[in-house]
Formats: structure tokens, C-alpha cells, sequence
């Protein structure tokens, strides 16, 4: 029973905490908003890809971070995504990204929902497993299935146009890609990252951490554990399945490669990298991962070594993350002050 | 043409030659590899800013045996050119590694980084066929010049990139690996009925697998397929496939397996016999470097290398460009080069020369435009023969190589029998300028549509 009194106390700490965010929320996006008149090209298209990875990531999150549930299958979504983007192109010569943007959102519920039916009676390594086992499944599919997906192949995908033919990809494509398409993502971007602060600190996003804290405890209090980790798992896929169809445009085809186990392992190590304690850990992890992963490839040939070792280093050293280390010197040097 | 002829002058007409005499000498209008003879005077100012190559190809994993010789290939050209002064006597080369085995999405991204942010001017290299179709659009988006050495699928022209601007390839199109094969086993072994396929389960085994098919259906057309076996693209197990293979008890057996696959493939295949069971024809075996394979490779077995080239043919006093190239490599190396080092060392001659040419004509370094116009229609003579790029499609075409493994004193490893080399002139066996885009390849429906079914 909440008093009055407690009441209004928390919605004051909800309010100040509303206030720390913005404050740093607000200066983020606007830096983020003037990036391609200040950086070139090149960083521009990178960062693209860091903030679609960044999407992906912040749905996954939902599983590991706040449900507790370590799926290794969300390559399958992502995939989901890209596929319905260019089978749209592919059948229905579709060429809008709003249309490939709400056919990736239909098709990842679709898929997302079978598999979480399946998966979500599970917990712990049998849904890490049944998880990675089925993205195995879609990603044979589409890789034997070459008649209709390309198989190794892949499908290619066209530049979309945006905001229902305001804005057409026909000059040049890098210009369309650092600018046009830099904004279009980022604004997606925003939205998602939006969204998903309401559901993690909405009474929904409060019982999936109950479940993931204590299972027992929460059936107790009457939390119907099983749909809420089945609406979790849908949420999750379908964030991850937005961020597949937008970077389609960005790689220009689409290939088994991204449904494949390997690529669940990128994006549990992006979540990992910036810490899936806190909200903007996998936000920071992808960003980060991208970079890492793009310069390990082109400084070294032994970059599948570096990756390996900066894993394994942040497992013993930074458990935490990038943002949760961040966060704990922060305070560290608030108290010495 | 249709009807039935002879299979025997059918195959005369296609040109094939045993252990083949060259055909054409080298007219003085041809240009050819190397430095070593008197270059033009540049004209106007060039610049003498290093010339950036960005070379991609794999340098991990079990393909890097058969990949990374183009690297090798296209560094010994770059010094040789070096050495001399540069491109137009100024400009050094400088060769950008990246790794092709980061996968499809990071390899476009790395293309990105080369050309937006390390600013090359010329991007070369690739490998796989699941490679090319990835990056021919973004290097067109790019606008950067590229000569991709193999990577050599046909969907790359019929499909991703219809009408290529910056973007060449110089190895032979993929359709010829089958075709090749498939005439070679024609010619050698006409009396076999049942053929058991082993290819890898990507483009490149399909498209082996769909050419080597429509030739037996034209040449031996009483062949059939009684088994096929799919293996995983860089798989180390072979036995289930080589087991059903055996058990199907074929004639012959098929196989595009390559790189360290195939070695993992011959040395099993080994064990179980398989080599006295049946004949068999690989489009690919000694496509790898030359010393990756050992002496207990089988002999006398159809023993392609990718339709394009094998450094002991054209033998050294027939055709110096071959033995130049040989004896400079393997003193830079101490290793034989294998079809990827000498599309890496041609490619980058081929770019030479059109550079040169270019520049005679506009003066000063020539805009890639100029570069293009003269690398469309180029013809060079390199290690392996001619080499022509043509207009419409810019593709390389060589004559086709195939042969049989033998294993001779001179070399720890075998090599294709000397006595025993097949080619074949590569416009009797791939589509001409101007067939309509066909599916699964242009060169699949020509086959189909114009040559006639051989009488048994």
C-alpha cells in the first residue's frame, strides 16, 4: 500500500531522474543530429550502421538485461527484417522504406511470435539453445532455399526512397547515404530509443525485472510470468527485426551471413561490450562494436584475434561495460570531489 | 544448330587441343607483362603521390591457400613497376590489405573505409563468387575503379551489375570451370554412364554442377547423375559425402571442391578408395598454390585449375612471359604461383597499360574515365596467354586450361601432365556479346539453344 506521501516522493525521484536523462539525452541527439555536416562521409555511414546495430542491440537487451533471458537466436530476427525488405523488392517491386519498414515489423511478429511461443517455456542454457537452434533453422532456409532468396547469393536491394518519394536515392549514393539516410535512421533511432524508456520503466518493464530478479517471487505477487516473457521476446524481436530492414539499404544485399548463429554472437558481444546493466549500455556496445570490428578488419588480418582478446579482456576487467564502468568512476570522482 | 552429329567432330569444331601448340604469336601491338622493355616518355605532369591499391582477399581460413596467391601476384608486379619509377615512371604503388574472410556485410564496409576514407585509387582482389555480386554495386556506388581477379560467377554481369562502368574482372567467367571440365571428360572418358557429384553447397558448386550437367546432356547423353552430395563451404569432413558418392558406384566422379577443402577432400577420399573406384574430374584441384598439394595426390585425374592457368603451361621456350614470371615469383616467394597470383600480377599490368595508354592520349594522369575507355577491349599477353577484356561486359577471356595430375621429378608436389594439357579457345564454350541474359547463366542457355546433341 502506497501512502500519499510515498507516492509523491517517488514521482519526484521519477521526475529528477527524468531531469538526469534529459540532461544528457538532449545535448547527445543534437550533436548526433549535426554529425554529417561535421564528419566526413565515411564516419557518417559508419555511424549508420552503429545506430541500426544500436536499435537491434536495445531490443535484445530487453531479454538479457531486463528478463534475464540470454536468447543466441537474434540473428533470426535481423535477418527476418532484411529478407522482407528484399523479398519486397524482389516480388512486389516495392521501393518505399515506410512499406519496407512496416512489412519488416509485420513479418518479425509473425516469426517472433512462433518462436517465442516455442522458447519462452524455457529459461536459462534450454533457451540459449532453443533460441540459437531455431535462427539455425531460418538460416538454412535461406540459404538452401536459393531460388527464392539468392542462397549465398543474397538478394540485392536497390536505394529505398523515404518519406513516401519525398526524398530519392537517384545522385549520388554516398551523399544519400551519410545525409539523407543518416537523418531517416536517426530518427528511427530516436523513437526506438524513446519506446523502449517507456517499456523498461513502465509497470510491464518493473515485472519483467521482478521475473528476472526472483521467478518465484513475481508468480507470487500474481505476475503471469509466461505472456510477459512471451510480449518481451516479441518486443525484442521486433526492435531487432526494425533494425534488419534499415541496414538492408545500407549493405545493398542481403546474405544468409546475417542470419547465421555467428551473428547473434556479434550482437550478445555488442550488448556485452557497453553493459546489459543499463539502458544505454547496448546503444553504446554497438556503436562501439561497429567501429571495433571495421578498423580490426582493416588494420590486421589476425582481427578475429583482437576481437577475441578485447572479449575476453572485458569479461575479466569491465564485467560491467563500457557504461557501467563509465558510470562507477563517474561516481568514484563525484565522491573525491 | 540442332540435330544429332558426331561427338568426335563435334569436339574438333569447339577447337579442344591436347598437349596444344600456341596459335597466335605475339604481334608487336600487344602489350604484355612486365618492365622490361622501353616505355614511352609520360606526357604532361604526373604527380608523384603513391598510387593506392586496396587488395582484398583471403588471408585466413581455408580459402587463403588459393586466395592469397593474388596478393603475391599483384605485390611482385607493384614492386617490379616500383622499381622502375612507378606508374608513368612517378607514381609508387601501395597495396591496402583487407581480409575477405570478415564476411559479405564487413567486406562492404571495408570497401567503404578503402575508398571513402583511405581514398584509393584502384581496388582489387576478391575471391569468393558470394563476394563479387556484394561489392560490384558498392564499388560502382563509389565510383571506384576495381578489376576483380576472380570471384568469377556469372550472376555478377547477368544479374547485380548489367552494365559495369568501373568495375572488370580478369580470371575467366565461372561457366567455363564446368564446361571445361565437362569437355575435357567427353573427350577423355566417353564410355562412362554414371556420374556422382560432389560441390560445395554455395553459387560456385551450383553453377559447376549446372554447366558440367548441360554439357553432358549435349556431349554424352547417356550419362546419368546417380548421386549428389552437398558439402558445407568450408567444411574439414568429407566422409558422408564421399561414402554416398561411392556408394552410388559411379564411373566417374565430379567435383568443384576447392582450396583447403579439397585438400581435406583428397586425402580422405584417399582412405576410402574412392580414387580406384571411379574416375574422377575436378574443375579446381590445382587451383590452390601448387604446394598444397602432396605426392599421394591420385594421378591421371582431370585435374582443373579454374579453367584459367597453370605455371607450367605454357611451357618457358613456347612462351616467355610464363617462365619470366615463374622464376620471378619463386625467388620472391619460394613458391610456385597457382590462377589467383597471375590474375593479381596481370591485373595490375592490364591497369598499367591502360594508364599509359590513357595518358598518351589526354596527357598527364588520366581520369579513370580515360583508364576505362582504354581497359574496354584491352588485350594483354600475360603469363597465361592472352587475355582480352571485352567492351560490353567487362569481363577478361582467356583460353580455357584444364589437365591431368601427374607427379614428375622436378616438383615435390604434382602438376599437370606436360604432355596431356586441354584447352580450349574460351568464345567456343562461353555466350557471346549480345545473348540475351539467360537463366541460371547467359553461357547455360547458349549451350542449350546452339550446340547439337552428340550421337553415341
Amino acid at each position: 500500500m502506497s501512502t500519499p506521501a510515498v507516492t509523491a516522493s517517488a514521482n519526484a525521484r521519477e521526475a529528477g531522474s527524468v531531469r538526469t536523462v534529459l540532461r544528457w539525452a538532449v545535448p547527445v541527439a543534437v550533436l548526433l543530429l549535426v554529425v554529417p555536416w561535421i564528419v566526413p562521409p565515411y564516419t557518417a555511414i559508419l555511424l549508420t550502421y552503429g545506430l541500426v546495430m544500436a536499435i537491434g542491440a536495445l531490443g535484445f537487451n530487453l531479454l538479457l538485461g531486463y528478463t534475464g533471458l540470454l536468447s543466441f537466436g537474434h540473428s533470426a530476427y535481423f535477418g527476418v527484417g532484411a529478407y522482407v525488405v528484399a523479398l519486397m523488392v524482389k516480388y512486389l517491386g516495392v521501393g518505399s522504406m515506410e512499406l519496407f519498414l512496416f512489412g519488416a515489423i509485420i513479418g518479425s511478429v509473425i516469426v517472433t511470435a512462433v518462436f517465442g511461443w516455442v522458447c519462452v517455456r524455457y529459461t536459462r542454457i534450454f533457451f540459449s539453445i532453443l533460441t540459437l537452434a531455431l535462427s539455425q533453422v531460418l538460416w538454412s532456409l535461406a540459404f538452401k532455399f536459393f531460388w527464392v532468396t539468392g542462397g549465398t547469393d543474397g538478394l540485392r536491394v536497390p536505394t529505398p526512397s523515404l518519406l513516401v518519394g519525398l526524398v530519392t536515392g537517384q545522385g549520388d549514393k554516398t551523399d544519400f547515404m551519410s545525409h539523407a539516410y543518416y537523418h531517416y535512421v536517426l530518427v528511427v533511432f530516436f523513437a526506438a530509443v524513446a519506446l523502449m524508456w517507456v517499456i523498461v520503466n513502465s509497470p510491464f518493464g518493473k515485472a519483467l525485472q521482478a521475473i528476472r530478479d526472483n521467478e518465484t517471487r513475481a508468480e507470487f505477487v500474481g505476475v503471469q510470468i509466461w505472456r510477459y516473457r512471451f510480449v518481451a521476446f516479441l518486443v525484442s524481436g521486433v526492435f531487432t527485426g526494425l533494425a534488419g530492414a534499415l541496414w538492408v539499404p545500407l549493405n545493398g544485399l542481403t546474405t544468409p551471413d546475417i542470419i547465421h548463429w555467428s551473428f547473434s554472437g556479434e550482437i550478445v558481444f555488442m550488448t556485452v561490450l557497453g553493459g546489459f546493466r543499463s539502458f544505454a549500455g547496448p546503444i553504446v556496445g554497438a556503436v562501439v562494436f561497429n567501429y571495433l570490428k571495421t578498423y580490426a578488419v582493416g588494420y590486421t588480418v589476425y582481427w578475429q584475434l583482437l576481437l577475441g582478446a578485447v572479449l575476453v579482456a572485458l569479461v575479466l576487467s569491465l564485467p560491467t561495460g563500457i557504461v557501467g564502468t563509465a558510470g562507477r568512476l563517474a561516481a568514484r570522482w563525484k565522491k573525491v570531489s | 544448330m540442332a540435330g544429332e552429329v558426331n561427338r568426335r567432330d563435334f569436339l574438333s569444331t569447339l577447337g579442344v587441343s591436347v598437349g596444344a601448340a600456341l596459335t597466335a604469336s605475339a604481334g608487336s601491338v600487344i602489350p604484355s607483362v612486365g618492365v622490361a622493355h622501353a616505355q614511352d616518355k609520360p606526357k604532361g605532369n604526373i604527380p608523384d603521390t603513391p598510387y593506392k591499391i586496396g587488395h582484398m582477399t583471403f588471408f585466413t581460413g581455408p580459402a587463403a591457400v588459393l586466395g592469397e596467391p593474388m596478393y603475391k601476384g599483384q605485390l611482385l608486379a607493384a614492386e617490379e613497376i616500383n622499381a622502375a619509377g612507378g606508374l608513368l615512371g612517378k607514381r609508387k604503388i601501395e597495396i591496402l590489405k583487407a581480409d575477405e574472410a570478415a564476411g559479405t556485410d564487413a567486406n562492404v564496409k571495408e570497401l567503404r573505409r578503402l575508398k571513402l576514407s583511405e581514398k584509393i585509387d584502384f581496388f582489387c582482389g576478391i575471391t569468393s563468387s558470394g563476394n563479387t555480386p556484394a561489392l560490384g554495386p558498392v564499388a560502382e556506388e563509389l565510383k571506384c575503379l576495381t578489376i576483380f581477379v576472380d570471384g568469377c560467377t556469372d550472376f555478377l554481369w547477368d544479374k547485380a551489375v548489367p552494365n559495369p562502368h568501373y568495375i572488370f574482372r580478369i580470371t575467366n567467367m565461372q561457366s567455363a570451370d564446368g564446361v571445361t571440365c565437362a569437355v575435357a571428360v567427353a573427350q577423355t572418358w566417353p564410355k562412362i554412364r554414371k556420374v556422382a557429384h560432389i560441390h560445395p553447397d554455395y553459387s560456385y558448386g551450383r553453377n559447376a554442377f549446372d554447366h558440367f550437367g548441360i554439357v553432358m546432356k549435349k556431349l554424352l547423353p547417356h550419362t546419368e547423375v546417380v548421386s549428389e552430395g552437398w558439402p558445407k563451404l568450408g567444411t574439414t569432413d568429407f566422409s558422408s559425402h564421399i561414402t554416398k558418392a561411392i556408394s552410388s558406384k559411379p564411373d566417374l566422379v565430379v567435383s568443384s571442391v576447392w582450396g583447403g577443402d579439397y585438400v581435406a577432400m583428397y586425402k580422405q577420399a584417399l582412405r576410402y578408395g574412392m580414387f580406384q573406384k571411379a574416375k574422377f574430374a575436378s574443375m579446381i584441384a590445382f587451383g590452390v598454390a601448387p604446394h598444397a598439394i602432396g605426392k599421394d595426390h591420385p594421378e591421371g585425374v582431370i585435374a582443373g585449375v579454374h579453367s584459367n592457368y597453370h605455371f607450367t603451361y605454357p611451357d618457358g621456350d613456347r612462351w616467355p612471359y610464363n617462365k619470366s614470371f615463374v622464376e620471378k615469383y619463386h625467388k620472391r616467394f619460394n613458391e610456385y604461383p597457382n590462377f589467383q597470383a597471375e590474375g593479381g600480377y596481370t591485373a595490375t599490368y592490364i591497369l598499367k597499360t591502360a594508364i599509359e595508354k590513357a595518358n598518351h592520349l589526354t596527357g598527364g594522369w588520366p581520369e579513370d574515365d580515360a583508364v576505362i575507355a582504354m581497359l574496354e577491349g584491352q588485350m594483354i599477353a600475360g603469363p597465361a596467354g592472352y587475355v582480352y577484356i571485352r567492351p560490353d561486359n567487362h569481363q577478361g577471356y582467356k583460353d580455357a586450361v584444364t589437365g591431368f595430375s601427374k607427379n614428375v621429378a622436378d616438383y615435390p608436389f604434382p602438376i599437370l601432365d606436360p604432355a596431356r594439357i586441354i584447352t580450349i579457345p574460351i568464345r567456343n564454350i562461353t555466350a557471346p556479346p549480345g545473348w540475351p541474359k539467360g537463366e541460371p547463366t547467359s553461357t547455360y542457355t547458349w549451350i542449350d539453344k546452339t550446340w547439337p546433341v552428340a550421337k553415341v
